[in-house]
This record gives C-alpha cells, structure tokens and sequence, in this order.
C-alpha cells in the first residue's frame, strides 16, 4: 500500500513540468530566445558579413546614438504616432458608436449589422487589401469610376502618390478590419449591463445620464481600456497593408516603425540597426503593454478564485 | 429603460451596414463578372452577366494551387501540433499546482504582447542559422509558437469550467490518472478544442508577415503571400484575383462564424494577436 501511494506522489511532482515542457520549449526557441537576439543584436553591428562570418562587431549603443541623431527616425517616429493615434481614435469611435447603436435597433437590422460585422472581421488581412486596392485602382475602380460620373475629374488618379490621400485609405482598411472586433467587443459587453439594476436606479429617480455614469459606464471602462490598448499595440505596428498596398516598394514618406525597421534590416541589410529600432518600438509599446498585461493577470487570478 | 428601436439607429444600421459590407460585396461580384464589366469606365453596381471564367483563371495561374497545397500543409501541421501542445500545458496549469506555474502564466500573456513585426529580425536570423528558412515544418514551428499563448489560456479556460470532481470519481473507480485524463477529461475538452483548432487554423491560413520574411523561394509561398505578389508580377488582373480572395477567405469566414462568440471573449479575457 505504502509503495502504491508513493510512486504517485514522485510523478505528481515532475508530471507538471513534463507536461508544460514541450509547449515551453517552442515558445523560448521561437519567442524567448530572439527576444534575447535582439537586444545583442541591437548592440552589434550585423550585416552580411557578419551573417556568413558568424562573428558579430560588437558596437555598443552607436545604433542607438546614429538612430537618434538621425532626422528621419524623428520623422518616421512622429508619422507613426499620428497614424496609430488616428486609426485608434477612428476604429474605436466607430465601434462604439455602432455598439450603442445596436442596442437600440430593430431585431432584424441589428442581425443585418451583426452579420456583417462578423463577415468583415473574419476577411483576412491580405484579402482585405486586395479589394481596396482594386476599389481604388486608378483605372476602372469603383471609387475613380463613380467620382468620374458624379462630375470631379478623378481620371487615372494615382491615390498613392500624396501619402496623406495614401495614409488615409491605408488607415481605412484598417479600420474596417478593427471596427468589427470593437463594436461586437462593446456591444456584448452593453448587453451585459443588468436591466434591474437600471430599472431600479430609474425608479429611484436617476435620470439616463445619471444611470449611464454610475451603472453603465463603470461596466464599460474596463472593456474600453482593454480594446483601446489593444489597438494601440496592434495599429503601432501595422505593417501588412502599407506593405502590400504599395506592391512591397514603399517610398520613403510612407515609412513607419515596421516599415522602417523592416527596410533597415532586409532592405540594406543592417540587422543591428533594424533591431534597434524594432528595440524602441517595443519600449515604446511597454508602457501600453504593461498596463494590459496588469489586467489580465488580474481578470486570471479573480477567475481562479 | 427598455431597448425600443429608434428610426435614427435603424437608418444609421443600414447605412452602417451597406458602408462596410460594400468592400466585401465588392470582391465577391467583381469574381463573377465578365472582363467587359471588370474592365469598364463606367461603374457597374451589378453584373450584366455571371461568369466562372475568374475562378477557371485563378486555378490556371502559375503558383495558385502549389500555394495553396502549402497553405493546407502548414495550416495542418500547426493545428495538430499546437493543440497537442496546449492541451498538456493546459492541464497542468489548471489541473496541478507547482513551483513557478505564475511565472508561467505571466510570461504567456508577456509572450503573447510581442509586436511580431519588431520580433521577425531576431527569429528570421534564427531560422536562417536553423536552416529552417524555406522550409514548411519551419514555418509551421513558427506559428505553433505564436498561437500557444493563446491555445494554453484559452483551454485553460475551458478546463477550469469543468468540475475537478468528475475525475476524482474515475480515480476512485480505479483510473489512473493518465486514464481518467483521458476518458473523463479529454471527451469533455472537445468543445475547447475544436474552437482552439479553428483559431490555430485561422491565424496559421492569414497569416502574411512570417511566410513572407520566411518562404523565399515560388514553390513554398502560401496563399497570402501569393496574393500579395499577383498584381505585382502580372499588372491589373482584378477579376483572377477577387476570385483567388474571395476563395482564400472563404474557408475562413465559414470557420469564424462557428467561433466567433468564443473569439470575441477570448480576445478580450485571453488575449489574441491581431
């Protein structure tokens, strides 16, 4: 009897770190160890030679200090926080203005609505922007078409050449494709709200502005603060449609930190640079990041309760 | 307050709804057109005919089913290992308690917050010194790693719904414990586990930036990355390549509706990469 319970005992202890061994050893190979790369990369300088070589030149924090004297990284640095800040603003304002909306529709328009929010959220990135791309091809597009016929002179009109027309319809794809996630995000999260709760408070005599500042809102800020540092950690680092909406050569005025980076590296093959970069954007992001991850440990651990 | 419907927020719904239906619309008549209609300067709302040759140009396009052979290859792969994976460290995160299991938790939610774009420099250097580059299994080693945060959390989940009782009653009864995870627990992961196999499947079937850094050579592109190139190579064939999207995204959009109450959650209680 005394051996039956033992052996189990002895397995118990090691069974959890078998069992989380595999899972734990792809995710340090592929995610922990470049995490590591790159901080020595952004330390070396590493170009092909030294890709052949295998022997890096270590260079201290120069690709720091070139980086910073460097007017274009300002430059690029800025462009992206206005065009994150856009696309966070525009996605969120619109996906909680259609969740408010929702709630107040007509059983069938809001199944219309729903429906096809669930259809453009579940359209791939690059499917995406394939179709916008052909919305606003500048011959025989349906956007250069129908302005053609409603009287501008939009003819051959290459909407790219200006990046601000350009980061305007990139900023839209994108926020097509975040728009989806937030409103049906909100709109669950409205749905949520307890109608007693509301009931009571409207017969105790609050008014619907009192209702929604100590009932609704405080339901709703946590889902808020989520989504919004969510989209601030995903728009920073758009990459795929400025990418492909420019056919993989992007000029120069449509750099942001991922294009940046991502020429540094592959382009002119300075890996060091590229991950001095990428570097920043990640210390950048860490106060966003942080604050989230803050809100998912607790949310795990109320949930272990 | 009661949720009466307002004619203000019924006509901005079906505003709404045409706005951002209209992209997708869009790509689904522009497939079924003719050339002539593709091809016309004045905009044609509906197709004056309906026709497959698209879908027939599509297939006949050099690289179009070798890509998407790739796409179903690395999609399997990191669905089948991905779940095999999570569901072990599921249930010793939800089952066990022991030393450094916060430690980590934590670093799967830090993991999963990793901006990929500034993480492929460092991993493509890898890969390439792996000689993993160029390589289906690598690049579906690559999205294993990326979709396990989210497969752990997510099955972890499900896992902690269910009542640890069940398996006590079948350790009793004389179970092992490998048994009792395997008749009681396992059967009762279904539900969790098809909906992780459907996320792995959509993240892996999407995904751009990776297989593009990774997949250089035109027999192992997948399906994304073949889109991405078509007009490049070929000038403006709209009509071949709305019929190439809308099948890309068409396995897609039927796997999502299944899951997607359960993504909607589980971005926001578990985090999801976009």
């Amino acid at each position: 009897m005394s051996l039956k319970t033992s052996t189990p005992k002895i397995n118990r202890r090691f069974w959890p770190y078998l069992l989380i061994a595999p899972a734990s050893f792809v995710i340090l190979l592929i995610l922990g160890f470049p995490v590591y790369r790159l901080f020595t990369l952004s330390l070396q300088q590493f170009g092909l030679d030294e890709i052949i070589s295998g022997i890096p030149v270590w260079v201290g924090l120069d690709n720091f200090t070139i980086l910073i004297r460097d007017p274009e990284f300002w430059v690029v640095l800025r462009r992206t926080l206005i065009f994150t800040f856009g696309m966070v603003f525009f996605s969120v304002v619109i996906g909680a203005f259609l969740a408010h909306l929702m709630v107040r529709m007509h059983p069938i328009i809001r199944w219309l609505l729903n429906t096809t929010l669930i259809l453009v959220w579940a359209i791939p990135a690059l499917v995406g922007v394939s179709i916008w791309k052909w919305m606003f091809s500048y011959e025989f597009s349906i956007i250069t078409t129908t302005l053609n016929r409603l009287g501008f002179d939009f003819a051959q009109r290459n909407w790219f050449t200006n990046p601000i027309s350009g980061f305007t319809i990139i900023g839209a794809i994108v926020v097509w494709g975040a728009v989806p996630f937030i409103a049906i995000s909100i709109y669950a999260a409205l749905t949520q709200v307890p109608k007693d709760l509301i009931e009571a408070a409207a017969i105790d005599g609050a008014n619907s502005h009192q209702i929604f500042r100590s009932i609704i809102f405080p339901i709703l800020l946590p889902i808020y603060v989520i989504l919004i540092s969510l989209s601030i950690i995903w728009d920073f680092q758009v990459f795929t449609q400025i990418w492909v909406v420019l056919d993989s050569r992007p000029p120069s005025e449509y750099y942001t930190m991922a294009i940046y980076a991502f020429e540094k590296s592959f382009g002119l093959s300075e890996y060091g640079m590229g991950a001095a970069i990428a570097l920043l954007m990640i210390v950048a992001l860490l106060g966003v990041t942080w604050f989230y991850i803050r809100k998912m440990i607790e949310i795990g651990e109320t949930r272990e309760r | 307050m009661r949720d009466k419907s307002s004619v203000s927020s019924n006509i901005s719904g079906i505003f709404a709804t045409i706005l951002l239906g209209f992209p997708i619309y869009w790509m689904v008549t522009t497939s079924f057109k003719s050339r002539e209609d593709v091809l016309s300067t004045e905009p044609k709302f509906l197709p004056s005919t309906l026709t497959i040759q698209n879908y027939r140009d599509a297939f006949a396009r050099e690289g179009f089913e070798t890509s998407l052979r790739n796409s179903l290859v690395v999609v399997s792969l990191t669905v089948l290992v991905s779940l095999f994976l999570a569901t072990f460290a599921s249930i010793a995160i939800a089952r066990m308690k022991f030393r450094g299991k916060r430690t980590f938790i934590t670093s799967l939610l830090i993991v999963q917050m990793l901006p990929l774009s500034a993480l492929i420099i460092p991993l493509f250097l890898l890969l390439t010194k792996l000689q993993l580059t160029n390589k289906l299994p690598g690049l579906a080693l690559t999205y294993v790693a990326f979709i396990l945060p989210f497969t752990i959390w997510t099955l972890r989940g499900f896992l902690a719904g269910i009542p640890n009782d069940l398996e006590e009653a079948a350790l009793v009864d004389g179970c092992n414990r490998i048994q009792a995870y395997q008749h009681v627990l396992l059967p009762l992961m279904a539900p969790g586990l098809v909906a992780t196999a459907i996320f792995a499947f959509i993240q892996a079937w999407n995904e751009f930036l990776l297989a593009y850094i990774i997949m250089q050579s035109q027999d192992n592109l997948t399906l994304p990355v073949w889109l991405a190139g078509f007009t490049t190579r070929t000038g403006t064939d709209w009509g071949p390549l709305m019929a190439a999207s809308t099948i890309t995204a068409l396995p897609v959009v039927i796997f999502f509706a299944l899951i997607q109450k359960r993504i909607a959650t589980g971005v926001t209680a578990g985090a999801v990469k976009g």
